[in-house]
């Protein structure tokens, strides 16, 4: 076992100590001279927090919060990586106080991710948790990007807004991700497209969903279909949340399908179909097949 | 007759912690430096973390407290419930008072964690499957679960499911640069496949997983990762290496670490080297290092000074940061520690956050 010391000689290894390992790493912090507050040369402008969806995605959703918040398992469904994130923030409401959305936009104070990174938040501890609390100075710009609207240019993937007069009319599944084993109850299907739908379709049946029955499979006669709403939660791009009309989605394999041929089919505001089969042409049913699992 | 049988349950844990070599331990790697042990001889995670094996029982109640105290009645803890079942848990509270310059000075008590440890054992020592549960604060979310197969002769071991990736030292604080930003500590565990060596000098594992922190896997790109280190009783050197390819570009890191016990002072070294293609339009090339000095101070009281300094871009220059902490850590009796501590972050003066100072104390129950 090793042995322990008396007095004056823990005194002088004390020292040793203190002085060895402070010089050990002799190398000084930086000045920060010709450095932005990010610590990069001043002028690429990247690395700059700017109160955009973008920015605010790059540095501090990706680098801080997609610790916990990401994959199929992600805290209270909310995933912050890129592609889903915006989707499943605004205008999406909170699991932990429903009756607050994530983002609100033009309204930051009522936005419960506000309330979360500052701490005055009714449930739940503040985040990022068990880390430091994100500086006032970072706040303050999500805050502004939230009262400027909280609008997406991020200009790619789900939420994207790079919208052509030629390209496809496609649909991503966000949440859940397809064919993703997920842990339940879950509370909606969120699906976003590249453009802006034309949310006068969602008044007809071009939305279904069915439960398997149990046995996975959905060409055995027992499957039993779900009685669902849709509903937008943002314009450009169309982001659809599909919520289970009676409860939330218990133990089951589950396909969602929103059609995209006759006799009607979902389509943007010019009347162009999805490209719901992802065959390169516009048509075709999106499906999505998740299954749901109870943790408990 | 009571009293000769607690004494007979203290016999038995001394022996249990002067004779089991079996497993390896590490909560905290300077444990298993000063003991002169391999991580896995307390834990059942071969590379340390987790749940406490009954040896890290044993000598959580013998060799680590400044006392031992008893209670009412006679059977003392293990951890293990029979040959097939072991359980353990860890609990975390905190007190931290938090100042960042030019902005109001915060303190807050806080749970950091709540853990719970299964491992059940359908074959003793040889095919088991283990959970890490985190299930408070907030909703429960796993860490670990995977199962393990391990030769009859204890040296080969397979894994499979999500863990924790093998590389470096795996430090108690997250927050360490060599933890943080090389992205392997236990918030970032990952699925996949592990191929893990055990001897009685060397403790090697090989991981190939996902890439995604338990994330979905967007891409074809997996990664991979190594750790191996080689133990004699005085010291021990070990090298890590990490790649993780990925549509959005490779993520590769390099690092070797070390240990030595000089007297009452256990010392721990890590240093490691990153390319990251994933930070921006050009590869990125960082340096972390740390170097920790664990002083025994008496019989359950330990002094830990550490020194880090990470390099964010080598070709930026004035870009340095340093944290430097100082936490004493004491146990006065066992499964109970308390810590209390100091962390200086000293980094470029227009980044308030690089700049901060936090203190802290800590109550950490573990069985």
């Amino acid at each position: 076992m090793p042995r322990t010391t008396s007095l004056g000689e823990s005194m002088r290894k004390a020292k040793l100590l203190a002085l060895c390992t402070s010089c050990a790493l002799a190398a000084c912090a930086g000045d920060g001279s010709g450095l932005d507050e990010n610590g990069r040369p001043e002028g690429e402008s990247s690395g700059t927090l700017q109160p955009n969806f973008q920015s605010i995605q790059d540095n501090v959703f990706t680098p801080v919060c997609t610790g916990c918040h990401a994959g199929a398992a992600a805290p209270l469904g909310l995933r912050l990586d890129e592609g889903a994130s915006y989707a499943l923030l605004v205008n999406a409401p909170s699991v932990e106080v429903p009756s607050l959305q994530r983002v609100q936009p033009s309204n930051p104070d009522a936005s419960y991710l506000i309330q979360k990174l500052e701490g005055t938040a009714a449930v739940g501890a503040r985040m990022p948790l068990n880390q430091p609390a994100l500086p006032a100075e970072t706040i303050a710009v999500i805050r502004q990007w939230i009262t400027d609207g909280a609008s997406n240019n991020t200009g790619t993937g789900a939420g994207g807004s790079g919208k052509s007069r030629f390209e496809l009319v496609e649909l991503t599944a966000v949440s859940p991700a397809r064919d993703e084993i997920v842990p339940g109850p879950v509370r909606d299907v969120v699906v976003a497209s590249n453009v802006e739908l034309d949310a006068t379709l969602l008044q007809s049946s071009v939305i279904e969903l069915r439960a398997s029955g149990g046995d996975g499979t959905f060409d055995s006669g027992n499957e039993r279909a779900v009685p669902v709403d849709a509903t937008v939660r943002s314009d450009r791009p169309s982001v659809l949340a599909i919520t289970p009309r009676l409860a939330p989605l218990s133990a089951d394999s589950y396909e969602l399908r929103i059609s995209g041929t006759d006799p009607v089919a979902m389509a943007d505001l010019q009347a162009r179909p999805i490209d719901g089969d992802g065959d390169g042409a516009p048509g075709g049913d999106f499906v999505l097949r998740f299954t749901v699992e109870m943790t408990q | 007759m009571r009293s000769a049988t607690v004494l007979r349950n203290i016999c038995a844990l001394v022996a249990l912690v002067l004779v089991s070599s079996l497993h390896i331990a590490q909560a905290e790697p300077y444990f298993a430096v000063r003991e002169g042990l391999k991580c896995a001889s307390c834990h059942f995670n071969p590379a340390g973390g987790g749940m406490r094996n009954a040896f890290g029982n044993g000598w959580a109640q013998s060799a680590l407290p400044a006392r031992r105290i008893e209670g009412t009645g006679t059977d003392a803890w293990t951890g293990v419930l029979n040959s097939f079942v072991a359980l353990g848990g860890n609990l975390r509270a905190n007190a931290t008072y938090t100042d960042v310059p030019d902005a109001a000075a915060t303190s807050e008590f806080e749970l950091e964690e709540m853990r719970a440890y299964l491992a059940i054992s359908a074959v003793p020592d040889r095919l088991a499957v283990y959970i890490d549960q985190r299930i408070a604060p907030g909703g429960s979310q796993n860490l670990e679960a995977f199962a393990r197969y391990t030769t009859k002769d204890q040296r080969w071991n397979v894994q499979a499911g999500q863990f924790y990736l093998p590389y470096g030292w795996r430090l108690e604080d997250d927050d360490a640069y060599i933890r943080q930003v090389t992205g392997i500590n236990f918030a970032t565990p990952d699925r996949g496949v592990q191929v893990g060596y055990e001897s009685a000098q060397w403790s090697a594992q090989l991981a190939v997983s996902n890439g995604t922190a338990s994330g979905p896997e967007p891409d074809q790109g997996k990664q991979v990762s190594l750790r191996a280190e080689h133990i004699q009783n005085v010291w021990r050197f070990g090298a890590g290496f990490n790649n993780n390819h990925t549509d959005a570009g490779d993520r590769q890191m390099q690092g070797v670490f070390a240990g030595v016990r000089t007297g009452p002072i256990a010392w721990l070294a890590e240093a490691d080297y990153l390319t990251d293609e994933t930070l921006g339009p050009v590869e990125r090339k960082q340096w972390v290092g740390l170097i920790e000095a664990n002083w025994l101070v008496g019989k359950g009281q330990n002094l830990k000074l550490t020194a880090e300094v990470f390099e964010p871009d080598t070709d930026v220059d004035e870009d340095e940061q340093n944290r430097y902490s100082l936490v004493w850590e004491y146990v006065p009796f066992q499964f109970m520690q308390l810590r209390v501590g100091a962390r200086i972050y000293d980094g470029i003066p227009q980044n308030d956050l690089q700049n901060r100072k936090i203190y802290f104390a800590q109550v950490n129950g573990f069985f």
